[in-house]
């Protein structure tokens, strides 16, 4: 019974985690069909804030609050300036934004000395319940994504830029033919993409420390979780990254828990085991889980 | 094609480009430090300088460890300069940065083969680093190369010098004593390479002689984070003792998670042959808290010549994160640079390889630091003294030493 | 230079009339090929074989994606499988002779490449553009998370490899012998990659890169032809791999990732896709521009950010690449750029309609 309790929250968090950084990825992808290579530098960005904010004396909590605008604007920034040239060129905007990401990358790489530093969550600790114990950090993280996607899903759906968006996602040639600017949509939309994953990469750094390569880790997932679940709606992404949430820790428990399993999958052959998965379920669902037009 | 620069006197405007990267180096700034860097001594010899690589990790997830090493070969170099170099040649010294990844140490390092064309190489920190550099510079690159780290043993290239210790050197006395302490059931959470695998087979048959059990053992890559399953079975078997060979960048996720469960307050005990003064760079102070080791040098380790090397590297990198230790090569990197300095003295300035390795071959009795070591002929290891050590806020305290202990490789 | 036309083209008429300097590139870097080593010393002959061994990458990634429309970014995954493959025989079995190094790298490859096809190319619905990019980036990933954790194949260290190349029992050392045999079998593997893409196999590709739903409609299995091209460009990676691991003597996880497989896109890009010198250049000139400037300690550390704003400027205001300054659109083999959503470059290359008119009697 503690076992369950034990892995349910470890999927949950995990779940948590996954959604957090994809949400933006998702957005951008399903409004403006462009897969956003830099998005793992943008979730770099937001943990690289909380440091610089930490190095300077403040606390680690203000930095996490200021993350999500700093990167934000910086994402704003991005897509007047280069991004949007691409939006007719798929292919084109991948490797674009996958050289803004190499800049980024390897500029913070240089501002950290190339190393990795550990960073406190605000509250540290762990809290019992009977013979297991858990992060509370990581508690957090899980009430936190569940107030950020209800406000995304109130947004979306009760305001009326929420159905501007919506709006545009669906058709954006009728979109613009009744009169809504898609340019300022997607600019925002993107800045708010890119806020979203520099928020999840403050949250996430006291879990991880703060590397280069915080990012990348989370690229090809990211990826995988979008074409997973479906872009062009919300709910698609939400449940793609939920479900590549649960199997990456989800695999790894039955490893240990199932000897049988175990003789199979060593810890490594379970996460790629998640990525092989992932391709066979879109391969016969291409446009992933959740159809678009659904919303 | 260029070939040896030749070393300049009073090179005033290198030594301001070299405090100017110190305090980059200092502000985070890594850009200019990177990659080669050369250290020229700040006087001539006609035959020209005695050209020593380094290639060890100064950025990436070992770079504590690179980092300490660096900055005592340089201490290193300086003090044998200060005293008239060898046999009057002074030591130039070239860095290469190997980055924690093999894949990019492989050119670097072949860039000090064959367009510095040092005499020697000392470096690599993993396992993994030294397998892959070991094979440019020795047999490629037919270069002597000096391997400074504690290791797993089974290296007998020629032509390759280990001063760190070995697997017999640290486990025959820190095994046995953790079993008398009370320790039955024990846990081997390690990183999957080479080290780890082929030190857990050693440390395994100790443990089972000395009537103690191993009820789980794990190899996770090496950036692995998530180690939720793994410390929630350690919890679950009510293991004892947690002997550790996960590295950086995975280390600090697992200390954390596993203090998270509880363990360190329900009484189990830890031990990690790599913990030493350096390791607050890469685990919570508390984590470290009544850690075993066992290693050739710690800073409480009281003798003359020690105390005396490690106050002059102290002041010559005060304040410094990295200190001279024995966990991250620097002790062995000190070492391996007396040992050169006492090869080239025994064949009378020849630096040729062939000569050089035929004299350190037969090396005794060099001053290093937590002792005198002595290489054992034919086997490229080194006899040292070791020592089981505590963490005891910060410190640690020594709990048994043993003198001249033989390295039992390549026999 | 009309001789070597001839020599190579199955459609004379059309091209000898339309291409004058391509060729011309060609054939300069030709004797640069064969000359360079007695100019330069061992040391960068070595690294000049380096970037030889890189340019069978770059070509493999432009079958796919300048002659097919084949977005992969993935071909580091069939280049360090290779690679992976040959180090293995080095390693377990001893097994080190050139003329085994070669199949080897080739089968391994197009096998590897032949999954990866059948997984992401064949089946009931053709595949999205994206798709097949987020696919081969995919298993590029998985395969170098792999290799990182599985400690038979030497898990994060990757594996070194001990002896040296041999033909018969000499030893091959990284220098002007491996030099020759590297541009030896990059001419031999050139040629018939241009004499594919100048066949009528290549006007299929050609087709597809137009107008798939054209070609589709005139009865050709278009994902088919797709498949055979990527197993062949597949294959041309891993030899590219196994050399590139003997010349080395290393081979690692970072060289069957990501990292790797955008470089091979970056080397395309950068030449001027849609040609097969240019990947060439591309590899040429980014390998040296990182070479010499690796040597000035100051920028050592900035090279990957002046890579990823070279990489930006090219993608967003020269897609055509360097080979763009000196050769225009419709000397190509074909085109490609910005793709526009609905329409296609149809004006282009009066060479299209050429072909359409030839093509009516298949």
């Amino acid at each position: 019974m503690d076992d369950f309790i034990k892995i349910t929250f470890d999927i949950l968090s995990f779940s948590c985690i996954m959604v957090l950084v994809v949400s933006g990825l998702a957005i951008i992808a399903s409004l403006m069909g462009i897969f956003n290579f830099a998005h793992g530098e943008f979730v770099l960005l937001g943990a690289y804030t909380v440091f610089v904010f930490r190095e300077t004396g403040l606390p680690v909590w203000s930095g996490m609050l200021a993350a999500p605008f700093l990167v934000g604007a910086f994402g704003l920034l991005l897509e007047i300036t280069i991004i949007k040239r691409f939006y007719k060129a798929a292919i084109a905007a991948m490797l674009a934004t996958y050289a803004i990401g190499l800049i980024i990358r390897e500029t913070i790489r240089g501002l950290i000395g190339g190393k990795f530093w550990a960073i406190e969550a605000p509250i540290e600790g762990v809290f019992e319940i009977g013979d297991s114990s858990f992060s509370i950090w990581r508690g957090i993280i899980i009430i936190f994504t569940i107030v950020i996607m209800s406000g995304c899903y109130l947004f979306l759906t009760k305001t009326n830029y929420g159905l501007k968006i919506r709006g545009a996602m669906e058709n954006p040639a009728l979109a613009r033919a009744c009169g809504i600017s898609t340019n300022k949509l997607y600019a925002f939309t993107f800045a708010f993409g890119a806020a979203l994953a520099g928020l999840a990469g403050a949250l996430v750094v006291p879990l991880y420390s703060l590397f280069a390569e915080l990012g990348l880790r989370f690229l090809v997932q990211g990826f995988l979780a979008v074409m997973l679940g479906g872009a062009g709606t919300f709910e698609g992404p939400v449940l793609g990254s939920a479900m590549i949430g649960a199997m990456v820790p989800g695999f790894q428990w039955l490893r240990v828990e199932i000897p049988f399993i175990s003789y199979l999958l060593s810890p490594v052959f379970a996460e790629v085991f998640v990525f092989i998965t992932a391709i066979i379920i879109v391969k016969f669902r291409p446009h992933g889980l959740i159809q678009k037009g659904r919303i | 094609m260029t070939k040896i620069d030749k070393p300049r006197v009073n090179d005033a405007s290198r030594r301001s480009f070299l405090k100017g990267t110190s305090a980059l180096a200092a502000a985070g700034w890594i850009g200019a430090l990177t990659g080669g860097f050369v250290l020229k001594p700040d006087w001539a010899h006609a035959a020209g300088s005695i050209k020593m690589g380094i290639a060890t990790d100064i950025t990436g997830g070992i770079a504590p460890s690179g980092n300490a090493n660096w900055q005592t070969a340089q201490f290193a170099a300086k003090q044998i300069n200060d005293a008239g170099g060898i046999l009057g040649r002074p030591i130039e010294l070239i860095l290469e940065d190997t980055a924690s990844d093999p894949g990019i140490a492989v050119g670097n390092v072949r860039r000090l083969v064959e367009r510095h064309k040092v005499d020697v190489i000392l470096g690599g920190i993993t396992s993994s680093m030294r397998e892959a550099i070991k094979n440019p510079i020795v047999k490629r690159g037919k270069t002597l190369y000096i391997y400074p780290q504690l290791y797993e043993g089974q290296e007998c290239t020629p032509h390759l010098y280990c001063t760190g210790p070995t697997p017999y050197q640290q486990c025959a006395e820190l095994i046995p004593y953790l079993i008398k302490q009370g320790n039955k059931r024990f846990a081997m959470p390690s990183a999957n390479y080479r080290w780890p695998q082929l030190l857990n087979v050693w440390t395994k048959r100790i443990i089972e002689e000395h009537g103690g059990e191993v009820v789980l053992e794990e190899y996770f890559p090496i950036d692995q984070v998530e180690y939720s399953a793994t410390v929630g079975k350690i919890k679950s078997e009510k293991v004892d003792h947690v002997f550790l060979t996960i590295i950086p960048p995975g280390l600090g996720a697992f200390t954390k998670q596993l203090y998270e469960t509880g363990f360190h307050s329900n009484g189990g005990t830890l031990s990690c042959v790599y913990y030493d003064e350096n390791s607050v760079n890469y685990v919570a102070p508390r984590e470290l808290e009544g850690v075993y080791s066992c290693l050739d040098y710690f800073h409480t380790v009281d003798d003359d010549f020690s105390n005396k090397a490690l106050a002059g590297y102290n002041e010559m990198w005060p304040g410094s994160n990295y200190k001279l230790t024995a966990g991250t090569a620097a002790t062995g990197m000190y070492r391996g640079i007396k040992l050169y300095e006492a090869g080239v003295n025994a064949t009378n300035g020849d630096l040729d390889r062939e000569a050089v390795s035929a004299a350190i071959d037969g090396v005794t009795n060099v001053q290093g630091m937590g002792g005198k070591f002595s290489m054992v002929p034919g086997t490229g290891h080194a006899a040292m003294n070791m020592y089981v050590a505590q963490a005891n806020g910060g410190k640690w305290d020594i709990i048994k030493s043993a003198n001249q202990v033989q390295p039992n490789e390549c026999a | 230079m009309s001789q070597i036309k001839k020599k190579t083209s199955s459609f004379k008429t059309i091209l000898q009339k339309q291409a004058r300097v391509i060729p011309i590139v060609e054939i300069l870097l030709l004797i640069l090929l064969i000359v360079i080593p007695f100019f330069v010393g061992d040391y960068l002959t070595v690294i000049i074989t380096r970037m030889l061994i890189l340019g069978l990458l770059a070509i493999s990634f432009e079958l796919c994606w300048g002659y097919s429309g084949i977005m992969t970014f993935g071909q580091g995954l069939f280049f360090g499988i290779g690679g992976y493959a040959v180090a293995l025989f080095a390693n377990k079995a001893d097994f080190v002779q050139l003329w085994g190094v070669i199949p080897i790298g080739l089968i391994f490859g197009m096998c590897a490449s032949f999954l990866v096809a059948w997984l992401l190319l064949l089946g009931k619905r053709p595949p999205e553009l994206i798709f097949i990019a987020l696919g081969t980036l995919t298993f590029s990933y998985a395969a170098e998370r792999l290799v990182a954790g599985w400690y038979w194949v030497g898990g994060g260290n990757g594996m070194s490899i001990f002896e040296y190349l041999r033909i018969g029992s000499f030893e091959v050392e990284p220098g002007r012998l491996f030099y020759y045999i590297v541009a030896t079998i990059l001419l031999l593997v050139y040629l018939a990659s241009r004499f594919l893409v100048r066949s009528q196999f290549g006007l299929v590709l050609a087709g597809t890169r137009q107008n798939e739903k054209r070609l589709a409609f005139l009865g050709y299995k278009v994902q088919k032809f797709k498949a055979l091209v990527f197993c062949f460009a597949g294959a041309i990676a891993g030899l590219g791999g196994g050399l590139y691991a003997h010349h080395e003597g290393f081979i690692g996880p970072g060289n069957v990732g990501i990292g790797i497989s955008t470089m091979a896109v970056l080397y395309a890009l950068f030449g001027g896709a849609g040609s097969l010198i240019g990947p060439i250049i591309g590899v040429l000139a980014i390998e040296s521009i990182s070479f010499t400037l690796s040597d000035i300690d100051a920028v050592r550390g900035y090279w990957p950010i002046i890579l990823g704003v070279i990489l930006l400027v090219v993608v967003t205001f020269k897609q055509d690449g360097l080979l763009g300054f000196v050769v225009t659109q419709r000397e190509r083999i074909g085109t490609f750029g910005i793709l526009k959503s609905t329409d296609h470059k149809s004006s282009e290359n009066s060479q299209h309609l050429k072909n359409e008119k030839n093509d009516s009697t298949s």
